[in-house]
């Protein structure tokens, strides 16, 4: 009986998701594996039966009266209209603003610990360029920079939220 | 600028007059993609009603940010993906509010696939469109709101894995394994459903 890793494998081959030598070389397993075969039948089929599934579906409610909603939020919450790129650039002008201004932060900060002989012992860690840390063990106080990704620049914004 | 003067394949120019602000050519892009986003919701959550709203409400989305649309994929890919969201998040909401379903559960309780016959013959062979449709809609209605989703971001949206995982938030082997799980359930549903239209 085939084990679940090979299962898998055998599914991740008809989506075209294996590398092309794995996919050869699993090709040459299957030809001499019925139970494979079967399988690989069994997930063929559900595929071809799901094809075409959304095919001529229709919205239940007339173009006018479906647009007339829409109209109506909208007017209700009108948006400023801009240069579309405006977004974009001030996302790729902060990307790089934050992280540059964390570290400046950063080095002023080390720079007058060092400063000072008698001054709490601190830590700092830049690991990438999107988060700066500050510890001050004497104050027992830390401070993390952090900075995401402009949510501008996600197609789907605020509702871009994961199920688990 | 009335939607008709465009022709039937320049989404391009609806949305750029749509970014300055122009309505008729949006509700020209509504009208030629709302089917699409309504199909999509209604594979997701599959309830008709709850499909309108959800929509309705990607449409209002798709309007306020229009202007951060580049055009990095088309419009209606864009759209969808919009609307992909509010339905993730709209089920996720529903699924605070009520127990989990079997199928969840047999999935954490392991395996139950690995078990399931395989389905040699196609039980949907022979049957009318709208029967075969009925079928599909009443077996996917059989399993719990992750298995469904993974198979329609797979199936219906073309999405590989690895856009699926970072779309619901889980790694690369849970939509292999949900994937997996989700075909066969539904070959099992489908040929029991055979079964059950014999009788």
């Amino acid at each position: 009986m085939m084990d679940y890793e090979s299962q898998l494998r055998l599914q991740a081959c008809l989506d075209g998701e294996l590398a092309a030598q794995e996919a050869a070389q699993f090709e040459e397993r299957l030809a001499n594996d019925p139970e494979a075969q079967a399988l690989l039948g069994e997930l063929r089929m559900t595929r071809t039966v799901l094809a075409g599934f959304e095919a001529g579906v229709k919205l239940p409610e007339s173009p006018e009266f479906f647009w007339s909603k829409i109209r109506r939020e909208i007017e209700r919450e009108p948006r400023s209209v801009g240069d579309p790129r405006r977004g974009s650039l001030f996302a790729a002008w902060r990307r790089w603003l934050v992280p540059a201004g964390a570290m400046a932060a950063g080095m002023a900060a080390v720079l007058l610990i060092g400063r000072s002989e008698q001054g709490p012992e601190t830590q700092t860690s830049l690991t990438d360029s999107g988060a700066f840390t500050y510890h001050d063990f004497a104050a027992r106080t830390t401070l993390v920079w952090l900075s995401y990704p402009a949510e501008e620049e996600l197609g789907g914004g605020e509702e871009a939220d994961t199920l688990d | 600028m009335s939607g008709k003067e465009y022709g039937p394949e320049n989404d391009p120019a609806l949305v750029r007059a749509a970014q300055r602000g122009d309505m008729v050519a949006f509700e020209e892009l509504v009208g030629r993609h709302r089917d699409k986003i309504y199909g999509r919701a209604l594979s997701m959550v599959r309830n008709e009603e709850e499909a309108v709203d959800l929509s309705q409400e990607a449409w209002v989305k798709g309007w306020q940010r229009l202007p951060q649309f580049l055009g990095e994929s088309s419009f209606g890919t864009w759209m969808t993906r919009i609307v992909i969201n509010l339905c993730l998040d709209h089920l996720r909401k529903q699924k605070r509010q009520r127990m989990e379903s079997i199928e969840a559960i047999n999935e954490e309780s392991g395996g139950v696939e690995r078990q399931m016959p395989v389905v040699t013959v196609n039980p949907t062979a022979g049957l009318e469109r709208s029967e075969l449709r009925q079928r599909i809609n009443q077996a996917l209605g059989q399993l719990s709101y992750e298995h469904r989703t993974v198979l329609v971001l797979h199936e219906f949206e073309q999405m590989e894995y690895k856009e699926i995982a970072r779309t619901m938030g889980c790694s690369i082997g849970t939509v292999m394994s949900r994937l997996f799980y989700a075909r066969r359930k539904m070959a099992a549903l489908l040929a029991g459903l055979k079964k059950e239209g014999l009788r």
